[in-house]
């Protein structure tokens, strides 16, 4: 049986350096360029009318505005509008990564533990630095839960520094891990199928269909759930405690 | 874990800055624009709707309210209009009733004048038949030799004719 974990693996396609520093291209890079031209080619051109009575493709662009509009806005508040398109491209990016990879030939980007790690500690970061630019050294506050007694800080500070460095590492591990075991999944029940034979192969191969459902599903739960604690760490970032 | 190749790493950072920044930007310069506008603009028009539709039916129950106002009026003064008119129609016909009464009043008093003044002319008339007739029977009385007795019954009879024109008067008199 074939390693389950070899639809992860990156061969070089077009050999690239930039100061010394390898960009080759390979299958994850191009799935990527065909993300944002996908995501562009959907997202734009939805409202050039800019009818009041919306078309069905402008209802949808309209309706993921306004879900993403309602989570900014319940978590951050008004304010956090400026960030709008930060979170909205990056819902939009892990969404249509995740989608891809399931196209079978294809790969996907949101297994890529590093894109995943570069998106939570780039997102991290960025509260930290709002957090820092609003509230300046009063941000160091969210290290103190409101409420805890004065002898319980040389505890409670390190549990919590421990707390907020876990935010980006749980949040890259989580993407990365759910996209990856789901196709390992997929691909051992599958790999089970043509192993099989036709006499009992159709039980791993039902639940292969059944599974790619769900995969489906959780593309969209995970690129939420990215979203949504993105949001959250920026909403503290602007109202810490 | 081919994840955990490291040679990868660095074009996979690259290229994920590069694509994100792209996309980031494409969005933010040709998708949310027009979608945020439209969004805002279908909320302010959903707004002006509602307000126009809350001043309208403000308007509408003032109005209502007017035309119920003036609809009483109208009732009032039609109950006016009708009161009136009967108490004309009743003011009439008492009028009528009283000029009718006075007029048959003065016909009645006229009728009976004229029936007076009638009665009188004709008992002047028999008064003035009754000497012509005397005359006549003077006459004829000369016209012959009359004997003692012939005076006597003529003038009996005279008498009579007299007696009972003027007894006939006094019934007519008394029946009228």
């Amino acid at each position: 049986m074939e390693n389950p974990l070899h639809i992860f693996e990156l061969h070089k396609i077009v050999p690239l350096s930039l100061f010394g520093l390898d960009v080759s291209l390979n299958k994850a890079v191009l799935v990527m360029f065909l993300v944002v031209g996908l995501v562009a080619l959907l997202m734009t051109g939805t409202c050039t009318s800019g009818s009041l009575v919306p078309t069905k493709r402008q209802s949808l662009a309209e309706m993921l505005v306004e879900f993403l509009r309602g989570m900014i806005h319940e978590t951050m508040g008004p304010e956090g509008m400026r960030f709008f398109p930060l979170i909205a491209g990056l819902f939009l990016f892990i969404l249509f990564g995740n989608l891809l990879g399931l196209i079978p030939g294809s790969y996907t980007v949101t297994s890529q533990l590093v894109v995943t790690g570069v998106f939570a500690m780039g997102v991290y970061l960025l509260s930290l630095v709002v957090g820092f630019q609003l509230h300046g050294v009063k941000f160091l506050g969210i290290l103190v839960p409101p409420g805890t007694p004065g002898w319980l800080l040389p505890l409670m500070i390190p549990i919590e520094m421990i707390s907020q460095l876990a935010r980006p590492v749980s949040l890259a591990v989580r993407l990365f891990a759910n996209m990856t075991a789901g196709h390992v999944i997929l691909g051992v029940l599958f790999a089970l199928t043509l192993s099989g034979g036709w006499m009992i192969g159709w039980l791993p191969f039902s639940f292969t269909v059944a599974l790619y459902g769900l995969e489906v599903g959780i593309a969209f739960i995970q690129a939420y759930i990215f979203t949504i604690l993105t949001c959250v760490y920026m909403g503290d970032a602007f109202h810490p405690h | 874990m081919p994840q955990f190749d490291t040679h990868f790493f660095s074009s996979l950072i690259f290229w994920e800055f590069i694509s994100f920044g792209i996309l980031c930007w494409v969005l933010y310069k040709f998708a949310w624009p027009p979608i945020l506008n439209t969004l805002e603009m279908r909320e302010q028009k959903i707004r002006d709707s509602l307000d126009q539709a809350e001043q309208n039916r403000v308007a509408s129950e003032q109005r209502l309210q007017e035309y119920e106002a003036k609809l009483k009026g109208a009732a009032r003064e039609a109950e006016a209009v009708v009161a009136e008119a009967k108490a004309k129609a009743q003011r009439l016909l008492e009028e009528n009733e009283q000029r009718m009464r006075t007029e048959s009043q003065r016909i009645q008093a006229e009728t009976t004048r004229e029936l007076e003044r009638e009665r009188r002319k004709a008992v002047q008339d028999i008064q003035r038949e009754a000497a012509d007739l005397a005359l006549v029977v003077a006459e004829r009385v000369l016209g012959r030799s009359l004997s003692d007795d012939d005076h006597r019954r003529l003038a009996q009879n005279a008498l009579h004719a007299v007696v009972a024109g003027e007894s006939a008067g006094v019934m007519t008199r008394e029946g009228s």
